[in-house]
């Protein structure tokens, strides 16, 4: 395929590649490398979450990708409560509980992460690609 | 406009994955709200249909003991529960005849744990955690009555003021008032692993309220758990939980309210009247247990006080005695201390994750 | 009736019969099945990279443009979001070729540049994909492997540039 003056076979045309690199070229070649080996790490991990998965009672209620803003409510045991997704994440943003756990809980991020409202009978849980746990003890 | 190619051999190649994994796994997952909690049953290896008359068979069962167990609310038809009439005869001083066979085991079974656990596990304070009101569904922030606390715990109800013989129960304080909070869950739990291995299911795994029992694996592989953070809303560290065993957390953000900066949890030192806050959690995990003796999934749920309470010295000591060997404290100022034997089965999900281990 | 004519430097001459060969060469890319959709050698970016060290940067971002123009045309996706992911690619991998040009020339070849070209094409198209077509789809997934294919391909073309060059 590459057609390099003096390199006949192919060892001595690795080797004459590895001539043609400058000081330099070996560095954005590492610097490169480790990028993309960074790359890798952060975004192929189990816990990456694409949807969240929104039950009320018994039923799964809706599964929504996690790469948008908006809000969803959904009329619970009590009343509406309202579910935040902004890029990555989701939360409960209101709740008509009393106790206001679900919304203490905060921005769910990674995949396998849940909130719970029971009085409310709703449940938010992360997706991913992978589940990283079958249930959670709490 | 045209899509892009692209963008629709991506899409149309991960949906085909998706739908690849989801036919392939032969795994049933319902999540129901009984028990006046949470209850996500997962079944494996068993055709949906089949699954799902089980797990239904099983929340109808842990509905009726709820409704049988429940210390404070009514029945459907206006009468008290099994255990609020219990209860009222322990009140007014009486003995109860033709109480059930199940229910006689339950509360001598709590018994012994109590009396094991020193009295850190006690049941019978219920007038106490109604005092705090935890014991309404909806409950609030209450005013701290120092003076009605110090009464309730110089009434000193206790396990042992019970007396069980046959089908009759009664009580020799009249201050005891039974709540079973602290046990029912681990009972259901048991319940229901005995019923589903009855019925020649092998691989299951159950989780009320965030007690779990596993039954057999999931597929090739242990059912894998995963721990709360007592502080976030996120797993601080999984397990894999082997046939029969059961792991149970007792943590002061399960029910809590705060006043004045202050986080008061549904945990009551049966000793001071006041809940306990050098605590964030406890989670322990138990191995099967011999037929004759308290199940794993009870001593999973009800462990976990004593160990909860306990001043931080005396904490190992309780593990012993309840004859727990994996355990987690999570203390209040977020320090984390595993048993020896418990190190090995946490697999921690962020990096350095600092830990004492306690021998 | 009045002739209007057009008058035409050595320079044009030669920007179009470059552009022709980058024309040529990303056609064929274009018809040649991808392994996996997105993932492309770019070989018209070895064009690119010659003309920026024979003739300067002017050339090259002539020849660049020319080419994502007249492909699209030619293969009749002007104006779709083909056309446009090819664009922000190409204007993004010049914008980082003019930078990278001033890079000492001692210690880097166009090998160097050629990687920075690479990476610098797939960025420009993630941009347009997270901004304008798909914002809501995983394709951050898919990113990890973008990148390889760009350091790969980065480094044969880099090659090959380098040998041209050199003879």
């Amino acid at each position: 395929m590459l057609n390099l003056p003096r390199c006949n076979n192919l060892i001595s045309q690795l080797k004459c590649l590895t001539q043609e690199l400058l000081a330099g070229d070996w560095l954005v070649l590492i610097v490169s490398t480790l990028c993309v080996i960074y790359l890798f790490q952060t975004l192929w991990t189990n816990e990456h979450a694409t949807k969240v998965q929104i039950r009320l009672g018994d039923q799964v209620y809706a599964t929504y990708s996690l790469n948008q803003q908006r809000e969803i409510y959904v009329h619970g045991k009590l009343g509406d409560a309202t579910i935040s997704i902004a890029q990555g994440k989701a939360r409960f943003a209101k709740s008509p509980c009393h106790t206001q756990y679900c919304v203490h809980q905060g921005w769910l991020t990674h995949a396998g992460q849940a909130a719970i409202c029971l009085p409310n009978q709703i449940s938010l849980e992360l997706l991913g690609e992978k589940k990283p746990y079958d249930t959670l003890n709490y | 406009m045209r899509k892009p190619k692209i963008i629709i051999a991506l899409v149309a190649s991960l949906a085909f994955g998706a739908y690849l994994l989801a036919r392939e796994e032969p795994l049933y997952h319902t999540q129901s709200y009984v028990f006046g909690t949470l209850v996500d049953i997962s079944i494996y290896g068993e055709n949906a249909e089949r699954a799902s008359s089980l797990s239904n068979h099983i929340l109808q069962n842990f509905q009726s003991l709820h409704n049988r167990l429940h210390a404070w609310k009514p029945t459907a038809e206006g009468k008290p529960s099994e255990l609020g009439q219990l209860n009222s005869t322990f009140e007014r001083g009486r003995m109860l005849k033709n109480v059930s066979p199940d229910l006689i085991a339950m509360l001598a079974d709590a018994k012994a744990l109590s009396i094991k656990s020193h009295g850190l596990f006690n049941p019978a304070i219920g007038h106490l955690i109604g005092t705090w009101g935890f014991q309404r569904d909806e409950f609030t922030a209450v005013d701290i009555n120092d003076r009605i606390i110090k009464k309730l715990v110089k009434s000193d109800p206790s396990m042992s003021d019970i007396v069980l013989e046959n089908n009759t129960a009664y009580s020799k304080n009249s201050a005891v008032k039974l709540d079973l909070g602290g046990y029912a869950k681990g009972y259901a739990l048991d319940l229901a692993a005995q019923y589903l291995r009855k019925q020649h299911v092998n691989n299951a795994l159950i989780n009320i309220g965030g007690n779990i029992i596993a039954i057999g694996k999931h597929g090739d592989k242990p059912w894998r758990v995963g721990i709360q953070h007592p502080r976030a809303p996120t797993a601080i560290a999984t397990i894999d939980l082997p046939d029969g065993w059961a792991v149970g957390t007792s943590g002061d953000y399960q029910r809590y309210f705060m006043l004045n900066g202050k986080r008061y949890c549904h945990i009551i030192d049966p000793r001071t009247g006041y809940p306990t806050q050098h605590t964030q959690s406890v989670t322990l995990l138990v191995p099967p247990q011999p037929a004759n003796q308290t199940q794993a999934g009870v001593l999973s749920d009800v462990a976990s006080k004593p160990i909860f309470i306990e001043s931080p010295q005396n904490r190992s000591k309780a593990a012993q005695e309840l004859g727990v060997e994996n355990y987690m404290v999570i203390d209040d100022q977020a320090n984390i201390f595993v048993s020896k034997s418990m190190v090995t089965k946490l697999n921690w999900l962020s990096p350095n994750v600092k830990f004492t281990t306690l021998q | 009736m009045k002739i209007t004519q057009i008058q035409t430097t050595e320079e044009d001459h030669r920007i179009a019969k470059l552009a022709a060969i980058a024309i040529v060469l990303h056609m064929v890319e274009a018809v040649i099945p991808s392994p996996l959709p997105g993932v492309k050698p770019g070989i018209a970016n070895i064009v690119t990279l010659y003309v920026l060290y024979q003739y300067g940067f002017a050339t090259a971002a002539w020849v660049s443009i020319l080419r994502v123009f007249a492909s699209s045309l030619l293969l009749g996706q002007f104006l779709s979001p083909t056309f446009v992911l090819s664009l922000s690619g190409a204007l993004l991998s010049l914008c980082v070729l003019w930078l990278a040009m001033h890079l000492p020339k001692r210690w880097f070849s166009p090998i160097s540049l050629s990687i920075f070209a690479a990476f610098a094409h797939i960025a420009g198209q993630l941009i347009v994909v997270h901004l304008w077509l798909i914002p809501n789809a995983g394709v951050s997934y898919l990113i990890p492997i973008f990148a390889v294919a760009a350091l790969f391909f980065g480094l044969i073309n880099g090659l090959i540039t380098q040998s041209l060059i050199e003879s």
